[in-house]
């Protein structure tokens, strides 16, 4: 009775606005069933389970599998303040490959955007995949401003954020038009956007095939960017994924890849000159 | 304060000697009243060698503090050492590291953008990306690899400038890069007497044309010895062509120099006096015995390839190249200069498993003659330690073994030079111009990891010198095959060549043993 009564609630809501011009409500789906509250899996002690699992098992199954040769580390590894991982997707292999790539403090403060109608239909699936890669239910139609709400309560609690802003594996391993979501968060969040590139996990595992293949990767970690002003979101995630596919060409702009002194500054010891430091330690729960 | 060298003679009571032997060493025994010559112990390393360099580029010799002589908008060229030095190679922090990391610092400091690293690698080969990233660490490596820091190539047309010709007649050619920047930082390090100058830029970043200019036979036979800068027809020609850059290009010459603690602590026995071992010593030589009398080759090679010497550094000086290559000098010679009276009619060495053009590959035929003839006959200054016409007893397994990748040059030298002659003279006229232009060389020397098509004439030249000057050479635990393809005669053991040695100077001679590595440079009186 009880889902029933929401039901009727949910068919009056979206009749509410009779003799007006009715906006365009995206179909009801069963994206997120039961909605499911996902801060156990940001809370102690799984945290330290994943950790465990992530490092007994998943790291070096991945490293063993794909050797990932790492570019460009070196923008990661001061990085205190939260920030938007935007990768290109050809793979589930992906976010493997990625979360092996990068340094340990990074890893341990990422949460990863997965689509919400692919792995969170069926509930263990997604409460598997949230223990096991720290994952959160990212829609990739309607609901648009929820999500994009609770991935900057996510960055504002100091979670780092990955996410893969084509919205869904490229069929051929070509790069597709990126969404502006990435935009609208860095915007809302004053967070900077670190483009990354996978190159060679669609050998490792392309589109229809369930069980992974070795082969080499490389992952290129470009300069953080942030939106300037009066920068659209929409433009914004354009800039994001011209670096992301200069990235993947293997241009050393130091648009894309930051000059040699910005790079040398990055990696002083100690921390000499961290231009995005800005200390900010994730909280229990979010 | 460790002791200086020392010449010991052999009595009933001195312990058997150690020898290297390839991937390998064993112990003989001397005859009595045979010579022993020890190097110095290393110096004690400058505690804090970071703060030493800030200093010395503070504080340059005849030139102003680097800082001034960087500006925003200029083209800076850093240049620095190959693999070739230090040998082994040395444990992290390399010193070229520490001196790279600290120029750089103080390039960013004034924002200068346009900076490129180059590996002063002349004719040797390209250096890997790990080993590249083993000398100038991580942080250099993150920062500039692959598009601002790469290896130098000797054979790119666009890539090299001429810049003229020496009033002895010697071509220069300089990388285009270094040519056309504001300011060239050279980072030396020195590790023997003949390293670092004028040479370092003239060779390092010259290209044939240059560097055959004074890679002649008739140079090298000149250079009495060309570990001995003053007395190196070699090192003369290297001082014209260097003037001639530095008249052409500004330059800044940073030199260090290292002491001569070239084993890690396992195997610390190797750097010890016999007499010094303690029963650890005994176990680790007895231990490394029979694992390289057991092991295959590759087992051997990675394992004596793996190791990394703990060297310290004990000099560094910035400024301008004649002031401060002066004083490295006088470092270098503290660490190395052994007094050895009188010269002698027989002289033994074991030749190593490493030199100079064998970083990770094994040791030719044709290395083996540049390493025994070449480099470790000539580590003395005044006179040899073995008289004219005397002669030299290597050790060494002398296999025919070559590195397809590094080497490719040198198999067929090996194969249908030596096998027509062996005089160097003959060799340079008939078949250098042949190997040097070679299309196929060239490819593999800009492309792949190999050795230039000339290089291994030039590690034949290194020779000249001795090949001329003893009598005989010999050598022990050799295949007889090979060791006779080189020109030189075989034995078994130190008692039959010494017997044969006998032939050539006669009854009683007189026998010095150099003991290296650590490398020594006897100052023969």
């Amino acid at each position: 009775m009880r889902f029933e009564l929401l039901r009727d609630l949910e068919l009056l809501r979206r009749g509410w606005y009779w003799g007006q011009v009715r906006p365009e409500w995206p179909e009801p789906r069963e994206v997120t069933p039961g909605s499911p509250s996902l801060e156990w899996a940001r809370s102690e002690p799984v945290r330290a389970l994943r950790w465990l699992a992530q490092r007994g098992l998943s790291l070096p199954f991945t490293r063993l599998m794909t050797r990932p040769l790492v570019e460009g580390a070196v923008w990661l590894r001061d990085q205190d303040r939260s920030m938007i991982l935007a990768s290109n997707h050809v793979s589930h292999a992906d976010t493997h490959v990625l979360l092996a790539a990068l340094p340990d403090h990074v890893r341990e403060r990422t949460v990863v955007g997965a689509a919400a109608d692919y792995w969170y239909r069926r509930p263990w699936l997604g409460r598997l995949i949230s223990f096991w890669l720290n994952t959160f239910p990212f829609a990739r139609s309607g609901g648009a401003q929820g999500v994009l709400h609770s991935s900057s309560q996510l960055l504002r609690s100091g979670w780092h954020l990955l996410l893969y802003p084509e919205g869904t594996r490229s069929p051929d391993g070509r790069l597709q038009e990126f969404k502006p979501g990435v935009g609208h968060l860095a915007g809302e969040a004053r967070v900077p956007v670190v483009p990354i590139h996978v190159q060679g996990t669609h050998r490792v595992m392309p589109k229809g095939r369930r069980v992974p293949l070795p082969a080499p990767v490389r992952v290129r970690i470009g300069k953080p960017i942030q939106p300037e002003p009066g920068e659209t979101s929409r433009g914004f995630a354009r800039r994001v994924e011209r670096m992301v596919r200069e990235l993947g060409n293997g241009s050393r702009s130091p648009e894309v890849v930051g000059s040699w002194i910005e790079r040398w500054r990055a990696t002083a010891p100690g921390g000499r000159s961290r231009p995005w430091a800005e200390r900010t330690e994730p909280r229990d729960g979010e | 304060m460790g002791r200086p060298g020392a010449v010991i003679e052999v009595d009933r009571n001195t312990p058997p000697t150690l020898f290297h032997f390839g991937e390998g060493v064993r112990l003989e025994r001397l005859p009595l009243g045979s010579r022993v010559v020890y190097p110095p112990d290393p110096l004690p390393p400058i505690a804090h060698p970071e703060r030493a360099i800030r200093r010395a580029l503070a504080h340059p010799l005849d030139d102003d503090p680097l800082r001034s002589l960087l500006r925003p908008g200029m083209r800076l060229t850093i240049a620095f050492d190959d693999l070739s030095l230090p040998l082994p190679p040395m444990v992290q922090p390399d010193v070229r590291q520490l001196v790279l990391e600290e120029v750089i610092e103080l390039a960013a400091e004034a924002g200068v953008e346009d900076v490129h690293l180059i590996v002063a690698n002349s004719l040797h080969r390209r250096m890997t990306a790990e080993e590249i990233r083993h000398v100038v660490g991580d942080r250099v490596f993150t920062t500039f690899y692959p598009d601002r820091l790469y290896n130098h190539d000797a054979e790119d047309p666009e890539g090299n400038v001429f810049l003229g010709t020496t009033a002895m007649g010697e071509e220069v050619t300089l990388n285009r890069r270094a040519a056309e920047s504001d300011l060239v930082v050279y980072v030396n390090l020195t590790l023997v007497p003949m390293d670092g100058g004028h040479k370092s830029l003239a060779t390092g970043l010259g290209s044939y044309r240059s560097v055959r200019a004074h890679h002649t036979v008739h140079t090298l036979r000149n250079s009495r010895s060309y570990m001995h800068p003053p007395d190196s027809a070699l090192h003369h020609a290297c001082v014209r062509q260097g003037q001639l850059i530095e008249d052409a290009v500004r330059c800044f010459h940073i030199e260090t120099a290292v002491n001569n603690h070239c084993f890690p602590a396992l195997v610390n026995f190797m750097q010890k006096r016999e007499t010094d071992w303690t029963g650890t010593d005994q176990a680790a030589y007895l231990a490394l015995k029979q694992l390289t009398d057991l092991a295959p080759p590759s087992v051997k090679r990675a394992m004596f390839h793996s190791m990394r010497a703990p060297y310290g550094l004990t000099a560094v000086h910035a400024g301008q190249v004649d002031a401060v290559h002066e004083r490295t000098l006088a470092a270098v010679e503290r660490q190395m200069v052994v007094e050895v009276e009188g010269q002698t009619d027989i002289v033994t060495f074991g030749v190593p498993y490493l030199g100079p053009y064998n970083v990770n590959a094994s040791m030719n035929p044709v290395l083996v003659v540049c390493m025994g003839l070449g480099y470790l006959f000539n580590l003395y200054r005044g006179r040899p330690v073995v008289r004219p016409g005397g002669v030299v007893i290597l050790f060494h397994p002398c296999r025919y073994e070559f590195d397809s990748v590094q080497h490719p040059s040198y198999i067929d030298f090996y194969d249908e030079v030596l096998a027509d002659t062996t005089d160097p003279a003959e060799i340079e006229a008939r078949y250098e111009r042949c190997f040097a232009e070679d299309p196929w060389y060239r490819q593999l020397y800009r492309r792949s990891y190999a050795y230039h098509g000339v290089h291994p004439f030039y590690a034949w030249y290194w020779a000249a010198h001795a090949m001329e000057y003893v009598g005989d050479v010999i050598v022990v635990g050799g295949e007889r095959e090979t060791v006779r393809r080189l020109g030189f005669k075989c034995a078994s053991t130190l008692a039959d060549a010494l017997e044969m040695a006998e032939q050539t100077v006669g009854r009683h001679p007189s026998i010095t043993h150099l003991r290296f590595p650590p490398l020594l440079l006897a100052d023969v009186r």
